[in-house]
């Protein structure tokens, strides 16, 4: 009761301020009127009834002082007085308000967005039940080489695993769809049941697959995405039950998964078909996503065992064309799969945004310092009229941290665009969809803004604590932020700000470097005129290898028809980033070890007139002839980096290998060596296996063209070329160099992210120096008036600003070359041909600094050299 | 200004406007005028002290206060008492009558000692 009411009364005092002042007021009106009244009856006269009574009541301001007090309010009413102060004293500095936030908001907005995609892609759990228990399963042989599974594998587990409830394959892949408007290409992942039922996926509508959908002769069902159901299926309420035909076959649509649902276990797919899978005939191919999720109470170790011992009964059975005793099943927890590679680039991103941060802080401190002295006088009236130190204190920090807090406002905002920026710019990334700035990215961006208020008045409140307090006004005080050791701090703040601005620059430089050296890789042919257009044949339509064939030789000889083409060719891998099938290989005069694992290498199937279009320089021996026909023997042409590797010192042609661990099948014997193509990225290795089309079976290829006709001529030509042929195909023509150009997007992209932190990072620091020299020149400017007036060389006057301003930058970047050496490995995998310790890109970037510094203490070294006495002494 | 006017202490202020209100809700110059008549003007109660106890006592839930208008129709806050502060009224009633009988008794033995 008493609590209650005590509360209600302190409530009813804070919010409703201003009333319950005024009822304060109309109460002493009624009781000096009743005294009057009371006087008056006695019989005194008007005035001076109301004179005594005045007298009577004694200190009106003091009374409603006490009044205050005795609600409880005071703290409170301090922090209102305190906030309300340091909102006046903003609105009085609008610029330096706004530098503030801006810096500092581009400094938390930039973290806040880094936490929340860091938080939610890297350490959240994946959006799945159980999402801790799921796995994927590789075959592994060493620490470093993992692949998918192949048939045999999954359907071994299927039945001898003991650790898993729930386990499933997915195939990702792409199909044609058609019958519902313009034939076209989308992502598939042909999927059994206990896919869905590991990932514990729940429809939105109708059902998923079942292991009855599995059998060979069912009629086909689909599961779709809702997407899908919107565009082409009359929407997801109606989509159950009608059907799409992919790759030429009908299939019943039987459920819709949820709008947010786009990928599943990192395969992002529109429809989900029934995967079946047929009885193998060898170990491999090794083409599919093993997903399973642990038992309860399973851990990954016992699994592991599990699964060893899986591969270990599997082996022997089909050890005459798997040779590879090391490779065991091994499963590997989701999230780390999916995730991947991304840590690494989104912690660079996430240490540039702190570093950022560091730096936007470091520059704050020094702007309220600067600010701090300017306000001395002030501080010292407010100390003169009774201020305690304690209460200037606080009224420092209430300032700093209203700045700031405002400035983690603005830095939600900005970390809201970030994430948009970050989308654009780094698609690609895992798992983007479920960043976003969540109840925990808010909070982040409130601590940050707490932290750095408090940190940026550190600086202030020590001059004024270090000083022994601010002085007197008009004459020590007004120099109370200009003591020694106030400077030191300002100094110390510089200085790491240009220690924290090196790393990144170095980074930078790093990737920068490594991006124009990537740029300036040969990839081993001329882009210039050639556009390609993939093509996958449906098993419907073309059910064996005849039709396969006929259709091949078609579209080869109608593209090479094409006005203005200079050749035409087949494919199935493409330069410079998909090598479309790696295989692995035995070479018969070197064969490999019991028990070790094959060589690989990419390898593709394509038609002479492939190095034709792409001109690819025949080195050695002869390119694929019509008599290499899927009746004559086996053979293969190899790059030079191929040749190099296997055959340093003797001719590569005649070698014989077996592919593909198929040692019953013909080896088969190379016949030519070409240039070098890159088909691992343009800093991957060169090596690669053509086999002649004819003699591959394969139903998926890119036609290749060169042509002297304009691109977009070539493009439509190639379209209506393979529409003659088969109209149901979807056709989307790439031209070469536009493949390049999206090759170099991702390290280019991340490379523009980091310089942009770099550049802020450098107009921080760079500022902060300026900002700095500016305020010793100020400060001390009677005595430089002094020497100018006494005959000093003004040129000498800005060479001692510069030199006081470089010492403090020199220590700063001799500082941060030690922490950036000792971060720059951290880089190392980001990098092409250039070392984290590339002692050029460190001269580079440590004189961009010095340079940066020296413009920014020069401009006041030559404000200085202007300083004339009477202005000098006028100004004080 | 009478010569013996005692300065209150809190504790005794708070239960003389206790018993002041337990007699008829009242506004603060009427408390302060009332106690003034019923200790026949010994305790002059000093405003500076009164409002600040008013607002204490409201807090702590004793009193309860709203705005009325008064006989010679001008808006007074009056100050009532909760059934809260009719408790606190009779404890501390009984409180103040043991320590001030004891008080009496000390000083009155004091007397004696010395007269004999």
């Amino acid at each position: 009761m008493s609590l209650i009411s005590d509360l209600t009364e302190r409530l009813r005092a804070l919010v409703f301020r201003s009333r319950v002042e005024q009822e304060l007021d109309e109460e002493v009106r009624a009781h000096l009127e009743f005294e009057v009244a009371e006087l008056r009856r006695a019989g005194v006269e008007p005035a001076e009834a109301r004179r005594r009574a005045l007298v009577a009541f004694g200190g009106l301001d003091r009374w409603k002082e006490e009044v205050r007090d005795a609600r409880g309010l005071q703290p409170v009413e301090d922090l209102v007085l305190d906030l309300r102060h340091a909102v006046r004293s903003l609105r009085r500095n609008p610029g330096f308000a706004a530098a503030v936030i801006l810096v500092l908001g581009i400094g938390i907005g930039a973290a806040t967005a880094a936490f929340s995609a860091v938080r939610t892609i890297l350490l959240s759990q994946l959006p799945y039940p159980h999402a801790d228990r799921l796995v994927r399963i590789y075959e592994k042989n060493s620490p470093v080489n993992l692949w998918s599974l192949s048939t045999v594998d999954v359907q071994a587990i299927r039945e001898l695993q003991r650790s898993f409830d729930a386990f499933g394959a997915v195939q990702r892949t792409e199909a044609a769809l058609s019958g519902t408007g313009t034939p076209e290409r989308i992502l598939v992942g042909r999927a059994t049941a206990g896919f869905f039922a590991a990932l514990s996926v729940v429809p939105l509508a109708g059902r998923l697959l079942e292991p009855g959908d599995e059998a060979a002769d069912v009629p086909p069902v689909v599961v779709v995405s809702h997407a899908l159901a919107e565009r082409a299926l009359g929407g997801a309420g109606q989509a159950v039950g009608r059907s799409i035909t992919l790759d030429g076959v009908s299939h019943t649509v039987v459920g819709i998964l949820p709008a947010a649902a786009t990928d599943l276990a990192g395969v992002t797919a529109e429809a989900w078909p029934a995967l079946q899978l047929k009885t193998p005939t060898r170990r491999g191919p090794f083409w599919l996503r093993g997903i399973g999720r642990l038992r309860e109470g399973i851990t990954l170790d016992a699994a592991t065992r599990d699964l060893a011992g899986v591969s270990e009964r599997i082996f022997p059975l089909w050890a005459a064309g798997f040779r590879d005793q090391k490779a065991r099943l091994t499963p590997i927890p989701l999230r780390v799969t999916i995730v991947g590679d991304t840590g690494r680039g989104l912690a660079l991103f996430a240490g540039a945004v702190g570093l950022v941060l560091l730096i936007a802080i470091a520059n704050v401190a020094t702007l309220m310092l600067v600010r701090a002295s300017a306000r001395a006088p002030e501080l010292a009236v407010r100390a003169a009229l009774g201020a305690s130190r304690e209460r200037l204190t606080r009224l420092l920090l209430t300032e700093s941290l209203v700045l700031t807090l405002l400035a983690g406002v603005a830095g939600l905002a900005m970390g809201w665009l970030s994430l948009r920026l970050i989308g654009r710019l780094a698609p690609g990334l895992p798992r983007l969809a479920e960043v976003g700035l969540d109840t925990r990215a808010t909070a982040f961006a409130v601590l940050a803004a707490v932290v750095s208020g408090v940190l940026v008045s550190l600086s202030p409140i020590s001059a004024l604590l270090a000083h022994g307090g601010p002085g007197h006004p008009g004459t020590g005080g007004a120099r109370a932020g200009t003591s020694r050791q106030g400077n030191r701090l300002r100094a110390m703040l510089v200085m790491t700000e240009f220690a924290l601005a090196l790393p990144l620059l170095l980074g930078t430089g790093l990737l920068l470097n490594s991006f124009l050296r990537l740029r300036r890789v040969n990839p081993g042919f001329d882009p210039a005129g050639v556009s390609t257009l993939a093509i996958a044949l449906p098993e419907a339509r073309y059910p064996d290898e005849p039709a396969l064939q006929r259709f091949w030789r078609l579209a080869e000889l109608r593209a090479g028809e094409l006005p203005g083409a200079a050749a035409a060719g087949l494919t199935s891998a493409m330069p410079p980033d998909d090598p479309g099938d790696i295989n692995n290989f035995d070479l018969l005069d070197r064969p490999v070890p019991e028990g070790e694992s094959e060589p690989v290498s990419p390898w593709s199937a394509v038609t002479p007139g492939y190095f034709l279009a792409l001109g690819i320089p025949l080195l050695d021996g002869r390119l694929f002839q019509a008599g290499d026909s899927g009746t004559a023997p086996p053979v293969v042409v190899v790059s030079r980096a191929w040749a190099d590797h296997y055959y340093p010192d003797e001719r590569a042609i005649g070698k014989q290998m077996f592919a593909g661990g198929c040692r019953t099948c013909p080896p088969s014997t190379v016949i030519g060596v070409v240039e070098d193509v890159k088909y691992l990225g343009l800093a991957g290795s060169a090596e690669a296996i053509y086999e002649p089309v004819s003699q591959a079976n394969t139903r998926w290829l890119n036609l290749v063209v060169r042509s002297a006709a304009s691109e977009n001529e070539l493009s439509q030509g190639l379209r209506n070329a393979v529409a003659a042929l088969d109209p149901e195909l979807p056709l989307s023509v790439v031209s070469m160099p536009e493949r390049l150009r999206a090759s170099l997007a991702s390290p280019g992209r991340w490379t523009a992210l980091l310089a942009g932190f770099a550049a802020a990072a450098l107009a921080l620091a760079s500022l902060g120096i300026y900002g700095l020299m500016s305020y010793v020149v100020r400060q001390r400017r009677r005595e430089i008036g002094v020497r100018i007036a006494l005959g000093a060389e003004p040129a000498s006057v800005t060479r001692m600003v510069i030199a006081r301003g470089m010492r403090h930058a020199l220590v700063g970047t001799f500082l941060g070359l030690g922490l950036a050496l000792l971060g720059a490995r951290w880089l190392r995998a980001l990098l092409y041909q250039v070392g984290p310790w590339d002692p050029l890109t460190l001269l580079g970037v440590g004189a961009l600094l010095l340079v940066t510094a020296f413009v920014s203490c020069w401009l006041p070294g030559r404000q200085a050299a202007r300083l004339r006495l009477t202005e000098a002494l006028g100004s004080d | 200004m009478p010569p013996d006017r005692s300065d209150l202490l809190q504790g005794t202020l708070e239960l003389l406007v206790l018993k002041a209100l337990s007699l008829e809700p009242m506004h603060g110059w009427g408390i302060g005028h009332r106690i003034g008549q019923l200790s026949g003007d010994v305790f002059q109660v000093n405003q500076g002290s009164l409002y600040p106890a008013l607002m204490r006592m409201l807090r702590r839930g004793w009193i309860r206060a709203e705005w009325r208008v008064s006989e010679n129709r001008r808006r007074a806050r009056y100050y009532s008492l909760t059934p809260e502060g009719r408790r606190r009224l009779a404890r501390e009633t009984e409180s103040w009558e043991r320590v001030s009988a004891a008080v009496n008794g000390v000083l009155r033995s004091r007397i004696a000692g010395g007269t004999s």
